[in-house]
């Protein structure tokens, strides 16, 4: 009947879903860690939502899952995840002493619950937060907040190990929370404490799409384009899809914000529907 | 192949002549295609269930469960067309839903095509509602119903500039008429054998108009 309006609802579309892509392999290393030291923020669906979006930006990419033994983001994401326990030198060898050998430029670190403060205070010990200073490797910290004073707390804590590093908090919608907004005291007093910080907002997504993706154990962008684990034709609701294509559009548009791609080394991103 | 129209007849205002224009349109496309599914979100209006309990089924877009429900069935393209009656307490819901999914464009896609019929009226809220529907439907899916008996006199000139269909009014006594549960607009073309009344012309125009509205889906769709 018609051809659709721009920007109604376009698939942020991967040219590859965890397949290898090529990059710059003259790239300085890049190492994002995800993290907060409270539970149920939502810290392995902002890992999962950066996998996607470098694996459409063709930015190789690996991720460490420190949910050990048992790992959420390895179920989605199985073909570039290892699971590894952070707090044994073995597992720390094998993420850092690999950095320049391995070849996806950008490591992604799921830190669990609570391990945000000691993984950090790991990488001061090893020298990697001075290497990072110095310019060999690109650090950045998604520190993931929740609605809490408690989750605020910890961002004093955490920034003082952040010189060298890009420090990013997300405050991520897990539900209808202002995060003190209403209170500018309260608000200034933990979002304008830390003077580097960039702010970055995670939208809510409705709750039964982010269930049947949890339940279809794919990543996002498997799920918009109705894909199963194999990438055989699967059935999703197409409401759901459509929300999460939306809902995963607009946190790609906050990575664009941040030039995400400039800081992994892999320039401007590619070209996707405009959906904001 | 032709497309699979969805009809979508909606108001942000009560009580102006959606449900009539539903049944309408369900009636002619059972008679003419021998199939239809209407569907009735409606909870604070005269309902279209009640009028065609057949081919209508209740449908509601208030949580996620009821728009999946709702929707996966829309973007399917069996060749079946589909009627919404959305009533007016869930226009605002539907559309930002609509919006959200990208309902539209994946309708493209699948070959089905979506027809946004806007009931008229003369209210600030209407006026509001027209452009936003106008942001997200292309003109040509996107027709205006000029019902001469909400609207008396001449459409907002906002309204005029796409395709309009006008329904003219009914005297007072046909009005009661039709509004019987039990009555059947193709029922009364069938049974009365005087095709001069006022209401047989009044009906074989409208099917006329929606005759031409199907006509122009084929051309498009070609």
């Amino acid at each position: 009947m018609f051809a659709p309006k721009a920007g109604d609802g376009d698939l942020p579309i991967a040219p590859a879903v965890g397949g290898a892509v090529q990059g710059n392999s003259m790239a300085k290393p890049v190492v994002i860690v995800v993290g907060a030291d409270k539970g149920g923020v939502g810290k392995t669906t902002v890992s999962r939502t950066l996998l996607d979006y470098f694996s459409a930006n063709n930015v190789p990419t690996r991720a460490f899952d420190t949910e050990s033994p048992r790992g959420t983001l390895m179920r989605f994401h199985p073909d570039i995840t290892e699971i590894v326990d952070m707090t044994t030198t073995s597992d720390q060898m094998k993420i850092f002493d690999t950095l320049n050998a391995a070849s996806p430029s950008v490591t992604v670190i799921d830190v669990r619950a609570g391990l945000l403060s000691p993984a950090l205070a790991s990488l001061r010990d090893i020298g990697f937060l001075d290497a990072a200073k110095s310019g060999q490797i690109t650090f950045a910290v998604f520190h993931i907040l929740g609605p809490s004073i408690a989750s605020l707390d910890e961002i004093a804590e955490t920034a003082n190990f952040m010189v060298g590093a890009k420090y990013f908090l997300v405050k991520n919608f897990i539900n209808d929370t202002q995060f003190f907004q209403w209170d500018q005291a309260t608000y200034n007093s933990y979002f304008h404490r830390i003077k580097d910080a960039t702010e970055l907002t995670i939208p809510k997504l409705n709750e039964m799409a982010y269930e049947q993706v949890e339940v279809s154990s794919v990543p996002f962008l498997k799920f918009v384009a109705n894909k199963g684990k194999d990438d055989e034709a699967a059935n999703y609701s197409f409401v759901l899809r459509g929300y999460v294509r939306h809902w995963l559009a607009n946190v790609w548009s906050e990575f664009d914000r941040i030039k995400l791609t400039d800081l992994v080394g892999s320039g401007k991103p590619i070209t996707r529907g405009g959906e904001k | 192949m032709p497309v699979t129209p969805v009809y979508i007849i909606c108001s942000p205002r009560p009580l102006v002549g959606k449900t009539l224009v539903a049944r309408l349109l369900s009636e002619f496309l059972l008679l003419k295609n021998g199939t239809v599914n209407s569907f009735d979100i409606n909870l604070k209006e005269p309902s279209l269930l009640d009028y065609l309990p057949r081919t209508t089924e209740t449908a509601d877009v208030i949580d996620t469960y009821g728009k999946m429900q709702l929707m996966d069935r829309l973007i399917v393209d069996d060749g079946i067309a589909k009627v919404i009656d959305l009533g007016f307490h869930a226009f605002d819901e539907f559309f930002k839903m609509t919006g959200e999914i990208g309902f539209l464009k994946e309708a493209a896609r699948r070959h089905v095509a979506p027809v946004i019929l806007f009931v008229a009226d003369l209210d600030r809220v209407s006026a509001r509602a027209y452009p936003m529907l106008q942001q997200q439907i292309p003109a040509n899916a996107l027709i205006t119903i000029d019902n001469e008996y909400v609207v008396r006199g001449e459409l907002p000139a906002a309204m005029e500039v796409g395709r309009v269909l006008r329904i003219s009014a009914l005297p007072t006594f046909l009005k009661t008429y039709i509004d019987r549960l039990s009555f059947s607009f193709t029922g009364y073309l069938r049974n009365e054998r005087d095709s001069s009344t006022e209401l047989h012309q009044w009906i074989r125009r409208n099917y006329s108009n929606f005759r031409d509205l199907e006509l122009s889906l084929l051309l498009l769709g070609s």
